[in-house]
């Protein structure tokens, strides 16, 4: 039953800029060639430039979660419902006409479903929380929604359609996890206060008065 | 798996409750995880599907939950279901039911795998030959509307289960619309007996037990952590009672020839001759020396030795018994399922009562139940009489277009009444049914019925806890199938093409049950509420509690008209009465093709997906049989073989066999699994009301010479292995099994 595993763009992580705050760890390895996933075509070609990218470069700068809306609350980011779509694009009437538009509409006044191609997937025995890590990198340490989202999905604002760009394999995941990260003073993160350290000491203050703790990295936390 | 395809588009009521569920959700198509290579499996390669439109609190990976009522047996349990990405998953109680208070049985867990069953019918199908011929259901009504036509109400007759609620009434009055009174409705094993008796000696048939009050519970068979009436709702009183009223912990006694999950239970388990528990309740009454007039005088004849000779209960136990009555009270009298099964069943149970009559437990532990005050919603109850006047009428060719829906006959029905051969008389025969069962398989037409959890309806349960309720059962999720149908949308239908004046204000049944709701706010206790908050809510808490008054309840029957046969005499050619056991999961055998009720062991003899035989260990060892012998078991209506289990809690001159299995139709779950008890009933009925008395047949038992090894949880020495040496453990390529030592009593 575990569908939401295969749910939509799944992964999303700790990941990059973590190595701002570990100066003395080696930073995570640069995503090469070999980690570009396949490119998928897509029913619609949808520009996610258009919508989330800089205005400078004609993108609306929408904010990721405002269409992805369940990345906060959920294990899944999901894909938004049709009419998410259709409540802005009814009133954009100068594309109404493109064919991407026309392709949405017919698909919504068909009141069927847009059977969109899964870009990021992990294996079943994998639970992996878009809402863990929002929480933590976007609410409690205020980092840029695209920034996070990026860690793990790229620069998807300047992608048309979703590709995959990181490996996304467990190496990869931990390779972030094994990071000292600044946590609250408890040890805790916003979500179920649970203790970033876990060999039952709490890990020195450094010189500038931040504490800082791995990932978590028992094998329950992901593999449930 | 869902694709795109099922996804469907909401009716046009914004944030409606209803709304919701025309929605499907969430779902990958076909998954192949090709391994465990590095990074993503499986990019590009699964769809997700997306909602086209969704309410806020549909959150994929995040579940809700709904309650409906739980259909599997009539007991009314409310329940909540727990739904994700538009999937019911899992089943739990409701707390705020006064009957089961957010628990559920096993049976009741089960009722997913009636909902996901991969055997539910799912297209109308006519009969062609041998074969079901897909139809529509425009073509299926039309065809019902034709052979009514000309019918006179008198040729045409509904049989049913239990019904109650909205759906009995709309039942009546489409047999009110051809002037039709033949409703014939029937439980396989349904307390018929007992709500006689019930009436004659309390004043209603079905008054409240309060077992949690109890301070001894003398039960005569009744099953009540098992199967009886509302099984979920007495095993919390059970804990209470366990827990103790007074610091007094509760006990319980348990009186019957087979032992039950109860009797498993009991701190005291006494084996009774079968059909004597109303001369052992006599005796009881006798020794308790408080009776006076007429039942003094009844009793008078019931002392100890007498008492004891007939009913095989010592002297010695009968003084336990009463010392414990006077001791402890108030205390509380069953009178189950076991008591009422004989052709004095009535008298039994009506002794049975008497105890409880002179003990003064009537107005404390038995008390009156309250009533929903609508009686045209009360449930419809009826049992074999039921039945057997429809196959009478079947037999003399009475009818010319029979309806039958959510009972089973041609599977519960005695062999002997020929009820399969009867129905075939009837010129037009209509199933309403989830599965093509037995019945439905002799159907000229098959009306596939949504299942529980896609339905809408009102259910009042017979057994009300505390006050009186209201259950409703609504849609957990969309239809699995496309072409099912609700009975109530059905039977609009057809009452459409009769009364179309009258219902056609009604799109479909959910509309005809709304309007009937709010029709009755204010007595269904919604106020000054305006109807959307009413309904709303009435969904959303799945039970409407009603304030209401009791029935009266008389505590004087007395003794009048009691009288109890001897014990009958050991029948030579048959020498051992059958005891058809009504076993918690699978009880009449309407659920069998569930797995999950197939897999779970019976809780007392761990055997798992077949039917046995319990033979009492002296009498096996009599006959020569030892566990996995397969017997034939044969009366006067027939015989069935079965592979024999050493069982010592059962009376030696009886045995019994489990009803349930033995389904010839049903589905790949049940279909060949086990044997069916009903066939060789005999056909002796309860001389008061007609009902068939379910443990009367007297049968024998032979060897045919096969044994098998059966297949249980416990291990192979089963209760023998206690005290003894644990067994040396082989490696399982090392077990012969030609050489396994078996129990042998
Ligand atoms: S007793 Fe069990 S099967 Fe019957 S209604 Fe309650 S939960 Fe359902």
């Amino acid at each position: 039953m575990q569908r939401f595993l295969r749910l939509s763009v799944l992964l999303l992580g700790l990941f990059a800029a973590a190595s701002s705050y570990a100066a003395d760890a080696p930073p995570p390895a640069l995503t090469t060639e070999d980690d570009l996933g396949p490119a998928i075509e897509q029913p619609i070609e949808f520009p996610h430039f258009r919508h989330a990218g800089d205005a400078d470069k004609g993108g609306m700068q929408i904010n990721c979660m405002y269409c992805h809306t369940y990345a906060r609350r959920s294990l899944v980011a999901g894909i938004p419902p049709i009419q998410k779509c259709i409540g802005c694009h009814q009133s954009i009437e100068s594309v109404r006409e493109t064919p991407r538009i026309k392709k949405l509409f017919e698909y919504w006044d068909a009141k069927k479903a847009i059977p969109w191609k899964k870009v990021h997937d992990l294996p079943d025995y994998v639970r992996f929380s878009h809402e863990r890590h929002i929480k933590r990198f976007i609410f409690q340490l205020n980092r840029p929604v695209q920034e996070v989202c990026g860690y793990c999905h790229g620069n998807v604002k300047e992608m048309t359609v979703a590709r995959r760009s990181k490996l996304l394999s467990m190496g990869w995941c931990v390779s972030c996890h094994q990071q000292d990260h600044p946590v609250t003073d408890e040890g805790g993160t916003p979500i179920g206060n649970q203790a970033y350290w876990y060999s039952m000491h709490k890990p020195p203050v450094d010189a500038s008065g931040i504490i800082k703790a791995k990932g978590p990295n028992d094998c329950s936390v992901c593999h449930k | 798996m869902m694709n795109s395809g099922s996804v469907k588009h909401l009716a046009g009521h914004p944030f409606d409750r209803r709304d919701f569920l025309k929605v499907l959700g969430w779902g990958g198509a076909a998954v192949a995880l090709s391994g465990c290579g590095n990074g993503s499996v499986e990019d590009g390669k699964e769809t997700v599907v997306s909602y086209v439109e969704t309410n806020d609190y549909m959150i994929p990976s995040i579940s809700v939950y709904f309650n409906s009522t739980c259909a599997q047996c009539d007991a009314g349990c409310s329940i909540t279901g727990r739904i994700r990405e538009g999937r019911v998953l899992k089943l739990e109680g409701n707390p705020n039911s006064a009957i089961n208070r957010g628990k559920t049985c096993g049976l009741g867990q089960a009722g997913v795998q009636h909902h996901y069953n991969p055997d539910r019918v799912r297209e109308p199908l006519l009969r062609n030959g041998d074969q079901g011929e897909a139809i529509t259901w425009e073509k299926a009504y039309a065809l019902i509307a034709e052979k009514l036509n000309g019918v006179s109400g008198e040729e045409i007759a509904f049989l049913t289960g239990g019904v109650s609620g909205h759906l009995k009434v709309l039942l009546g009055n489409y047999l009110d619309s051809f002037g039709s009174k033949n409703h014939f409705v029937y439980e396989a094993v349904g307390p018929a007996v007992l709500r006689a008796a019930n009436k004659k000696s309390y004043g209603v048939e079905m008054p409240r037990f309060n077992i949690n009050k109890a301070k001894v519970v003398l039960s005569f068979g009744a099953d009540f952590l098992g199967a009886w009436i509302s099984p979920v709702h007495f095993s919390q009183q059970y804990a209470q009672f366990r827990k103790g009223v007074d610091g007094q912990r509760g006990v319980l006694v348990q009186i019957e020839s087979k032992m039950t999950l109860t009797g498993a239970n009991a701190d005291r388990w006494l084996v009774v001759r079968p059909g004597t528990e109303g001369i052992l309740a006599l005796g009881i009454i006798n020794a308790l020396g408080t009776a006076t007039g007429d039942i003094a005088a009844a009793v008078k004849g019931y002392d100890k030795a007498r008492v004891s000779k007939d009913t095989g209960v010592s002297a010695e136990q009968i003084d336990k018994i009463v010392a414990l009555l006077k001791e402890r009270t108030p205390s509380l009298v069953l009178a189950g399922s076991a008591a009422e099964g004989y052709a004095h069943g009535s008298q039994n149970a009506a002794a049975i009562n008497l105890l409880n009559q002179v003990l003064g437990n009537v107005g404390k532990t038995v008390e009156a139940a309250a009533v929903v005050p609508f009686p045209q919603m009360a449930p419809a109850t009826g049992n074999t009489f039921a039945l057997k006047t429809l196959n009478d009428g079947l037999n003399a060719g009475k009818y010319k277009v029979l309806f039958s829906y959510a009972a089973n006959p041609v599977f519960t029905a005695p062999g002997a009444m020929k009820f399969k051969d009867n129905l075939a008389k009837a010129g037009f025969k209509v199933a309403f049914t989830h599965y093509l069962d037995e019945t439905a398989m002799q159907a000229d037409l098959v009306l596939p019925l949504d299942s529980a959890l896609e339905d809408w309806g009102t259910q009042v349960p017979e057994y009300m806890a505390e006050g009186a309720q209201i259950n409703i059962q609504q849609p957990l999720m969309e239809k699995l199938h496309a072409n099912t149908r609700g009975m109530g949308d059905i039977l609009l239908a057809l009452i459409k093409l009769r009364r179309a004046d009258d219902y056609k204000k009604y799109d479909d049944y959910y509309a005809y049950l709304r309007a009937a709701v709010l029709q009755n706010k204010g007595a269904l206790g919604g106020g000054v509420a305006d109807d959307d908050t009413f309904w709303n809510e009435t969904l959303s808490k799945g039970i409407i509690k009603l304030a209401s008054a009791a029935h009266a309840l008389s505590g004087k029957a007395g003794a009048a008209g009691l009288s109890l046969p001897a014990p009958s005499a050991i029948d030579a050619q048959y020498p051992l009465q059958l005891i058809p056991s009504v076993n918690a999961s699978l009880r009449d055998g309407r659920n069998t093709n569930q797995p999950w009720l197939q897999e779970s062991p019976d809780p007392l003899t761990t055997i798992v997906w077949d039917s046995w035989v319990e033979i009492h260990p002296r009498k096996a060892a009599e006959l020569g049989i030892v566990e996995g012998d397969i017997v034939e078991v044969t009366g006067k209506n027939g015989s069935i073989k079965v592979q024999a289990y050493l069982f010592p809690g059962i009376h030696p001159d009886a045995i019994s066999i489990p009803l349930g299995r033995g389904h010839e139709a049903l589905g790949r779950y049940a279909k060949g699994y086990g044997v069916n008890p009903f066939q060789i009933l005999d056909m002796v009925f309860d001389k008061e009301t007609g009902e068939l008395a379910l443990h009367e047949t007297r049968v024998k038992v032979s060897k045919t010479g096969s044994r098998v090894i059966v297949v249980k949880d416990e291990g192979p020495a089963g209760g023998s292995q206690m005290g003894k040496k644990i067994a040396a453990r082989l490696p399982s390529d090392k077990v012969k099994l030609s050489e396994e030592v078996y129990y042998v009593g």
